[in-house]
């Protein structure tokens, strides 16, 4: 995609094949999510069984689906960007607007949600919290963490990011050269 | 003018600023709840003024990033995207096109036609304005431009239609949109039925019109005449798409079927086709779940920043001030409703519809609702004026997936040129369900009365 003028560092390399082959054994889960779900209907309506864990672990799949892939998506370069002014920068516009919203934008919120998540799971399991239905799954905590270890992903994610903008922007030489389009 | 309510004119000023350096939406989002309850907390604390937020209130964000993970409507939403991409990889939406093109083919302007009712029935499935603006100018263009079609009309339609598929259910716009507005499903689906068949009649009778007083624009293929074996391929063409779609939607609006369960067994269909065609490889099923796993991330990634930002700028009263600002408006409630509308179209130029449904739809849901108006009537009109403003220059997103996706030699103007005719259509589709509200709201008061 349009960032491909990055170079890549040995180790953020590293990080990003590991993170892609991460999502894309990853991607298996909505496959899973499919047969769970056509599994729940066919006892619902042929044996007009609902059962509760199937339609619990269709919602633990799609959160752990969601969740990790963010990091994933990340390094894929998925997430929506307005490019209506972003396509027409330099790249070493690009690099420094990447540098600043790493830092000031993306870092901050990562922590933010790394922080309280960690508690968020530390408290259910403290009271060792399992699901409210009857038939609901157990050990609750796991299914909450999702969220910090999809977050720690993603940070993971964005300071190999931050390592080739870092790279692009102070250590390679001849920025100028690579900036001619 | 209290100083929350400052920071939070600062906080939406500096969202719509900095969306424009292009760096990920649902990051800047999130980035910013941050940095706003940060300056919150320094000014109560270092400036004594009074902001009433802190990090224990922003904490929140992680609870409703629970509510989200364990919302089990949402998870349809994967299964939908999963279900367009496979109906798209595996080569049925290409052989329903040419299908399609046979039947149509001797009439004058019948491949826009085509184009037209494939992008309803398909787009339907993606949800994904980008997606199916760049399937269609892929399918149907190339086969238009060689027809001879004028390239401004054929640019026109394939932005049009493609845009419209956001609108027409199954679409994911309107799961997310549903859940926002605590809404069923299935009634915002029903809403939608007949405002999106009123959009895309209007572009069937203008492509027909045109194909009438301008027939060069539309020139008609010199194809083989219709014979049996011909109509049979189309119907082993058509039928097992048309039926799953037909299904999910059915079973879904006579309740039968949850979202969720429609959605999954949508899927598990599609799987089902594209393996009996014998047309999905592995490799090209792994690169669909692939490409699932990366739109679903990249839309709840903003949905989670824009739960944050969200959180802090109700905070702020953020809620308070734009309900107090619009009720203030020295208008009738109609009047308030089209202000709301035009602020919406332009926010469209620049945000795509899941910034706006995450953010500005429930902050003015409950003003439009304290005025006694319908919601499933609003948001569907909020739909509409966002797929507008998507087609309108020059900042349309659908021209840019367009210019993106076609071939070389198409000019932006020329697709400018092809556009104005649709937007003229879609404000009179506007107009229409604006004053004649039933075109919404029969539907659903019919399906559960």
């Amino acid at each position: 995609m349009a960032r491909d003028y990055l170079p890549h560092t040995a180790l953020s390399l590293r990080i990003d094949s590991g993170l892609n082959r991460f999502g894309e054994g990853l991607s298996f889960v909505w496959f899973v999510l499919l047969a769970v779900i056509v599994c729940n209907v066919t006892l619902r309506y042929a044996f007009s069984q609902g059962r509760i864990e199937l339609e619990e672990l269709q919602w633990h799949l799609y959160s752990i689906g969601f969740l990790l892939g963010m990091s994933y998506a990340y390094q894929a370069d998925a997430h929506i960007r307005v490019d209506v002014l972003h396509e027409n920068f330099r790249h070493s516009t690009k690099a420094w607007i990447e540098l600043y919203g790493i830092i000031l934008l993306l870092l901050p919120f990562i922590a933010l949600i790394l922080v309280f998540s960690v508690r968020f799971v530390e408290s259910s399991w403290a009271v060792a919290e399992i699901s409210m239905s009857p038939g609901g799954l157990p050990l609750r905590w796991l299914i909450k963490a999702a969220l910090p270890v999809g977050f720690s992903l993603l940070l993971l994610s964005a300071l190999s990011r931050l390592l080739r903008v870092w790279y692009f922007l102070f250590l390679q030489p001849q920025v100028e050269v690579v900036d001619a389009d | 003018m209290p100083i929350n309510e400052l920071l939070a004119i600062a906080m939406f000023a500096s969202f719509i600023v900095l969306v424009f350096s292009g760096f990920p939406v649902a990051w800047l989002l999130g980035g910013l709840a941050v940095f706003y309850t940060g300056l919150a907390i320094v000014l109560e604390v270092d400036f004594d003024l009074a902001t009433g937020i802190g990090w224990d209130y922003t904490s929140l964000t992680v609870e409703r990033i629970w509510n989200v993970m364990e919302n089990w409507v949402m998870v349809a939403l994967p299964m939908f995207i999963l279900m367009g991409l496979l109906l798209d990889r595996s080569g049925i939406a290409r052989d329903l096109m040419n299908s399609f093109a046979r039947l149509f083919g001797s009439l004058r302007g019948g491949l826009a036609v085509t184009v037209t009712v494939i992008g309803l029935l398909l787009a339907a499935t993606t949800g994904i304005i980008g997606a199916s603006v760049v399937l269609l100018t892929l399918l149907g263009l190339p086969a238009m431009l060689q027809q001879g079609y004028d390239k401004s009309l054929a640019t026109g339609t394939v932005c049009a239609v493609g845009t419209l598929g956001i609108l027409i259910p199954p679409s994911i716009m309107l799961v997310l949109m549903a859940d926002r507005m605590a809404m069923s499903v299935g009634d915002l689906f029903l809403g939608a039925v007949f405002p999106g068949a009123l959009l895309g009649g209007l572009y069937i009778f203008y492509i027909l019109m045109v194909g009438w007083l301008q027939p060069e624009k539309a020139p008609v293929a010199p194809t083989e005449p219709l014979d049996w074996p011909a109509v049979v391929d189309l119907f082993v063409a058509i039928l097992p798409p048309a039926f799953l779609i037909f299904s999910v939607l059915g079973s879904i609006f006579m309740g039968l079927a949850t979202p969720t369960e429609a959605a999954g067994v949508g899927a598990a269909g599609a799987l089902a086709l594209a393996l009996f065609k014998r047309q999905l490889s592995f490799a090209a099923a792994r690169e669909v779940l692939q490409e699932t796993t990366r739109t679903t991330s990249y839309i709840f990634a903003i949905l989670l920043g824009a739960t944050a930002f969200s959180l802090v700028l109700r905070g702020l009263g953020g809620d308070q001030l734009i309900e107090r600002s619009l009720l203030g408006l020295p208008f009738q409630p109609s009047g308030i409703i089209i202000a709301i509308l035009c602020v919406t179209f332009l926010l469209g130029f620049f945000l795509d519809w899941i910034e706006l449904t995450l953010i500005v739809l429930p902050l003015v849901s409950p003003v439009v609702s304290n005025l006694g108006f319908d919601l499933i009537w609003f948001t569907i009109l909020f739909a509409v004026c966002l797929q507008t403003s998507f087609l309108t220059p020059p900042v349309g997103f659908a021209i840019f997936y367009l210019k993106g996706a076609a071939p070389e030699g198409i000019k932006v103007t020329t697709i400018y040129r092809g556009v104005m005719p649709f937007i003229a259509l879609q404000l009179i589709g506007m107009l229409i369900i604006f004053n004649w509200q039933a075109v919404v709201t029969w539907l659903p008061s019919q399906a559960y009365g």
